[in-house]
């Protein structure tokens, strides 16, 4: 007899015991996938799905982790262009003072007054500019300063330091800076900014002699050295009624005297205007009645903080009108260009809250893409889910039926 | 008296048919049982001048159904199927070691890489630098704890390892008594069929451990090879089995099955010449899924331990102290071998090795002819070939250097486990706060009269040589010197910059024209600088040295080196993917082994299932059949009974009629 047809009754119920154990398993892993809302329970389940899960869970953390840091670094931000507000307020208030202070019938007394405001306002100055996060990281410190970015005033030149390292870091895609550079918005570079302060020696009373402020004209040739202008002669012109003078300048710093430069002749019952190119760099014009022996000194400015201490000086213990007048005249130039500075960082650090905000926009649409990348490779679809429970269900409930009913045929059930 | 005769062997013939149906209906769940059927033999007809008279029927055997060819079959389906099984069982418990999702390793490492953030917002925070060091303390726990698991997985097999050689001596010294029984009865002329069943059984049992090779000999014992020619039982003898270490490699861990032949060393069988059975898949688990579980696990926790730790010398701690290293890492690895040959692996000398290169594997030097030959890595087979040991420890293989003070024999082979440890004993070595060097040995500033847009994006310390920039000059006011190296940049196009050395007066140019690209780092000097914006003829950067007494305690507040860990996430670190990568790179290599063994033991059960069925088709018990075997013998008996009673009859009659 051929065994083709034959199946051994053993082996029959053995099978179908198999068959039952590997339904009921697989019931029992959809009902797990089920509970617990994924479908990949297991790396082996899915390895390469696993794997995406984990990924975009790594990728959802550290995204979380850079809008920490960038809500430390908005905060940080955020307080140094308060802290620069607060400075312009000050600068503006100051300027306000040093214009009144110039007006021409003030009494050396008044004069002091306001000289002495001014101070009180260059201290409440220093202390803003110096103010530290709430990490204690002073917030004007550019790449890494001291506790005190600010050093000054100091005895000797120069009178204010930076005690730090100038620059500005630089902002990626997730994160901004967190300090902004103190040197570029309050200390002044000679080659960077052309700031210079001119004095005059002291004027008798009947005549006057002021400066316009310093411009820089080529950068590049600015030396950073000290001048000296001195007038050698002033005499008679060659027309009757004019005035002639000739004078030096002298670099302090080298001693180079430069060769002497005649004026052209310039009618002597008005006040002259003398223009001055032969400092490097640098123009500006002398008006009033020079005489021999007058000098003008230009010194280079060091930062805000030394103008506006200038200014004070030159205000307060100014002999005669016309040193005030030039005290003032150079303070208003020099806080202008210093203001300017300022509004400048302040502008950058606005842009550095914007580009936080920028960045929070992408990092949250990023982390809502990567949740659904993780959901899309790790969570189960409810509906297919419990369809394929159901059906797993009714297999299994089928084979159950059909096993009971298959044991009962047995040809010892119909012999007698 | 023929009639009677013929009835009464026909009811014998018929009785031995019944109790034979009898036999198979009780034995139906017997396992291992081959059904067994009445072969009925005509008797030799008589002969007689009107032909030959038949004389009834005879049992002429008890015929056993059994086909050898499907027994064999069925019996090595099963030893694949149970090895794959077991193999599957314990690959899922190897992968449930490695688990993901927010509690795993991967989001322990990924936690501690991001907790140096909070130490980058604020440099001089103890409180951010204790989480740092608390959450490196937990990472290296957690690998120490994985290392253990594995550990007690390899325990657990090792157990079941020998508790199978036990059952597999067990079972062919049963093997070899079956076969003595069945040679003594074998002159009887009948086929011991039950004792037959038995040895059937036992070597089906014997196939679940270790698969075998039957040669049935001429005295009716059958021969059983285990490992395609060692003879595990012969005749009546039967030789045992043990498992144990390889004694190639002494103290490597390689599990091996030892053939113990009686009066010489036992030979070692590995799982490639074992074929199936249990034994065959616990010991290819052994050697070859736990090993790579263990080097992959090894291997992360080497990468991250040493990479951190490079990165970590090379910055400042709150004191000004260069760092010193994170975790614990093995300083050097032995080889492992029988021979003379002594060779290790220096981890100690960061010059010597790349973790970045790192492959998760073992790897085998041999010394084909010494003293060259040629490194094998185990996890592929690819080799790298090396003519003498200089020429050996001057290469890198895999980011690893094999540096042997004694060259082997030929033939010799020395194993090289390098990532097995490495997880079992990482420890996290700085506790203070203070001593995590969070600051950058060097500081960078902008000329200040610089008119272009330069701003510094990244600065870092990179080895493998670090110069400081020399100091600035202490002994003159004004100094003489400002100190650092200067880069001086021309606005092109192209950009270009000249390095400046600024250590002395004159400054010392060293070099010239190199080529700026914004966002690109340049690396001098061990340093590496990036810089963002476009320079104009004339602007500067000065990198100084940022313990100079000039910068004051600037470095206290510096998170350089606190950055560059971070950056670690990022590097390319496990064949390709990056650090932070790693894990998801792990689970799903575990994965697929065990995915990829589920589906091998699926197929093997499913091939298992069917030859066992072809098997019991044929020897196999159908209670139907033998339902009607039953009546049809039934009948037969009843008709061989009425025979007999028409033989009595006849005879009555004869005697009747006789009689007066």
């Amino acid at each position: 007899m051929t065994n083709f047809y034959r199946v051994s009754t053993a082996n029959m119920y053995d099978a179908t015991l198999r068959n039952l154990n590997a339904r009921q398993k697989s019931l029992v892993d959809l009902q797990e996938n089920l509970t617990s809302g994924k479908r990949v329970v297991r790396a082996s389940d899915d390895p390469v799905a696993a794997a995406q899960a984990e990924r975009a869970l790594t990728r959802i953390s550290r995204i979380q982790t850079e809008q920490r840091a960038l809500e430390v670094q908005r905060n940080a931000i955020a307080q140094a262009e308060s802290t620069l507000g607060d400075a312009i307020g000050l600068v503006q208030e100051i300027r306000q003072l040093v214009v009144a202070a110039g007006g021409g019938a003030l009494k050396p007394e008044d004069r002091k007054t306001y000289a002495d405001q001014i101070q009180s306002l260059r201290e409440q100055l220093t202390d803003v500019i110096n103010r530290k996060d709430t990490n204690g990281i002073p917030l004007l410190g550019a790449l890494g300063s001291a506790l005190q970015p600010f050093a000054g005033p100091l005895s000797g030149s120069p009178d204010y330091l930076f005690a730090g390292l100038p620059g500005q870091a630089g902002s990626s895609g997730t994160a901004i800076a967190t300090t902004l550079d103190g040197h570029s918005a309050l200390m002044f570079d000679p080659r960077r900014d052309g700031v210079y302060q001119a004095g005059v020696s002291t004027i008798p009373a009947d005549r006057s002699l002021t400066t316009s402020a310093i411009t820089a004209v080529d950068r590049n040739q600015i030396t950073g050295d000290g001048y000296r202008v001195d007038f050698t002669a002033v005499g008679p012109g060659a027309t009757p009624g004019t005035t002639t003078a000739t004078y030096t300048i002298t670099n302090t710093a080298t001693g180079v005297t430069s060769a002497p430069v005649t004026v052209p002749d310039f009618a002597s019952d008005k006040p002259a205007t003398i223009a001055v190119t032969g400092v490097p760099g640098m123009t500006f014009s002398i008006s009033g009645t020079p005489a021999a022996g007058d000098a003008v000194t230009l010194q280079p400015s060091s930062s805000l903080m030394s103008t506006i201490d200038s200014a004070i000086e030159g205000i307060g213990g100014a002999a005669n009108n016309n040193a005030a007048t030039q005290a003032v005249g150079q303070a208003l130039a020099n806080i202008d260009a210093g203001m300017e500075r300022l509004n400048n960082m302040r502008g950058y650090a606005g842009e550095l809250l914007n580009r936080a905000d920028r960045i929070t926009g992408d990092q949250s649409q990023r982390s809502i893409q990567l949740e659904a990348d993780r959901s899309r490779a790790e969570d189960l679809d409810m509906v297919q889910g419990i369809s394929g429970f159901q059906n797993a269900q009714v297999g299994y409930q089928a084979a159950l039926q059909s096993y009971a009913m298959v044991q009962k045929l047995s040809l010892f059930n119909f012999m007698s | 008296m023929s009639l009677l005769n013929v009835g009464a062997r026909a009811l014998l013939a018929n009785q031995v048919a019944l109790q034979t149906t009898g036999h198979n209906i009780a034995n139906v769940s017997t396992a291992g049982y081959s059904r067994q059927s009445v072969a009925m033999q005509t008797v030799q007809g008589q002969f007689t001048g009107s032909g030959y008279i038949g004389n009834g029927v005879n049992v002429a055997t008890i015929l056993r159904n059994h086909n050898e060819l499907l027994t064999r079959q069925a019996a090595a389906a099963q030893a694949v199927q149970a090895g794959d099984s077991v193999r599957s069982e314990r690959l899922s418990q190897l992968q449930d070691v490695f688990q993901g999702g927010t509690s795993g390793l991967g989001a322990a490492i990924t936690d501690m890489l991001n907790s140096l953030a909070d130490v980058v917002a604020s440099p001089n925070d103890i409180t951010a630098r204790t989480v740092t060091l608390t959450r490196m303390n937990e990472m290296a726990a957690r690998m120490r704890s994985s290392a253990e698991q594995l550990q007690e997985i390899q325990y657990s097999v090792t157990e079941q390892l020998k508790n199978d050689a036990t059952r597999i001596n067990q079972l062919a010294s049963s093997i070899a008594e079956a076969n003595e029984q069945i040679a003594r009865v074998r002159g009887n002329g009948q086929s011991p069929n039950d004792l037959l069943d038995k040895r059937d059984q036992l070597i089906r049992e014997l196939n679940q451990y270790i698969q075998t090779t039957q040669i049935p000999a001429d005295d009716g014992s059958v021969g059983v090879f285990v490992g395609g020619s060692q003879a595990l039982v012969l005749g009546s003898t039967a030789t045992s089995v043990s498992v144990d270490e390889s004694q190639l490699f002494p103290g490597s861990g390689q599990m091996r099955l030892l053939f113990n032949r009686p009066g010489a060393t036992p030979v070692e069988l590995e799982e490639g010449m074992l074929g199936g059975g249990e034994v065959a898949g616990l010991l290819r688990f052994v050697n070859n899924d736990l090993a790579e579980g263990r080097n992959l696990l090894g291997r992360m926790a080497l990468a991250i331990g040493t990479t951190m730790n490079y990165q970590q010398t090379q910055g400042l701690t709150l004191d000004g102290q260069p760092g010193k290293p994170l975790f614990s890492t093995p300083a050097s690895i032995q080889g492992y071998t029988q021979g003379a040959a002594q060779g290790s692996i220096d981890l100690s000398d960061s010059s010597k090795f790349s973790p970045t290169k790192f492959a998760a594997s073992d790897y085998e030097v041999r010394f084909t002819t010494p003293p060259a030959g040629q490194v094998v890595r185990l996890s592929d087979g690819k080799t790298t070939a090396f003519t003498d040991l200089n020429d050996l420890r001057g290469q890198q293989i895999d980011g690893l250097t094999f540096d042997f003070t004694t060259a082997g024999a030929a033939g010799e082979r020395v194993l090289f486990k390098p990532f097995a440890s490495a997880a079992a004993n990482i420890q996290s070595l700085v506790y203070s706060p203070r001593d995590l060097a969070a600051a950058n040995p060097v500081n960078a500033a902008m000329g200040t009269s610089n008119t272009g847009t330069l701003q510094l994006a990244e600065l870092k310390a990179v080895g493998p040589a670090l110069t400081l920039p020399p100091d600035g000059d202490t002994a003159n006011t004004p100094p003489a010197f400002p100190g650092g190296i200067q880069l001086q940049f021309h606005a092109g196009p192209p950009a270009t910059f000249d390095v400046v050395n600024q250590g002395a007066a004159p400054p010392t140019t060293v070099a010239t024209g190199q080529s700026y690209t914004p966002g690109q780092p340049i690396q001098i000097d061990g340093w590496s600088i990036t810089l963002q914006g476009t320079p104009q003829d004339g602007d500067t950067v000065t990198v100084g040295n940022a313990l100079d007494p000039q910068y004051g305690d600037g470095y206290t507040r510096n998170a350089g080196n606190a950055s560059a860990l971070m950056q670690l996430r990022d590097v390319k670190m496990f064949d390709e993917s990056t650090l932070s990568d790693g894990y998801a790179g792990l689970m799903a290599q575990v994965g697929t082994r065990t995915q990829s063994a589920q589906y091998a033991a699926k197929l093997s059960d499913s091939i298992a299932s069917n030859l066992e069925a072809s098997r019991t088709a044929v020897s196999g018990v159908n209670l139907d059949e033998e339902a009607a075997r039953l009546i049809q013998y039934q009948q037969a008996y009843q008709a061989s009974a009425k025979m007999l009673q028409i033989a009595q009859n006849i005879f009555d009659n004869l005697i009747q009629s006789m009689g007066r």
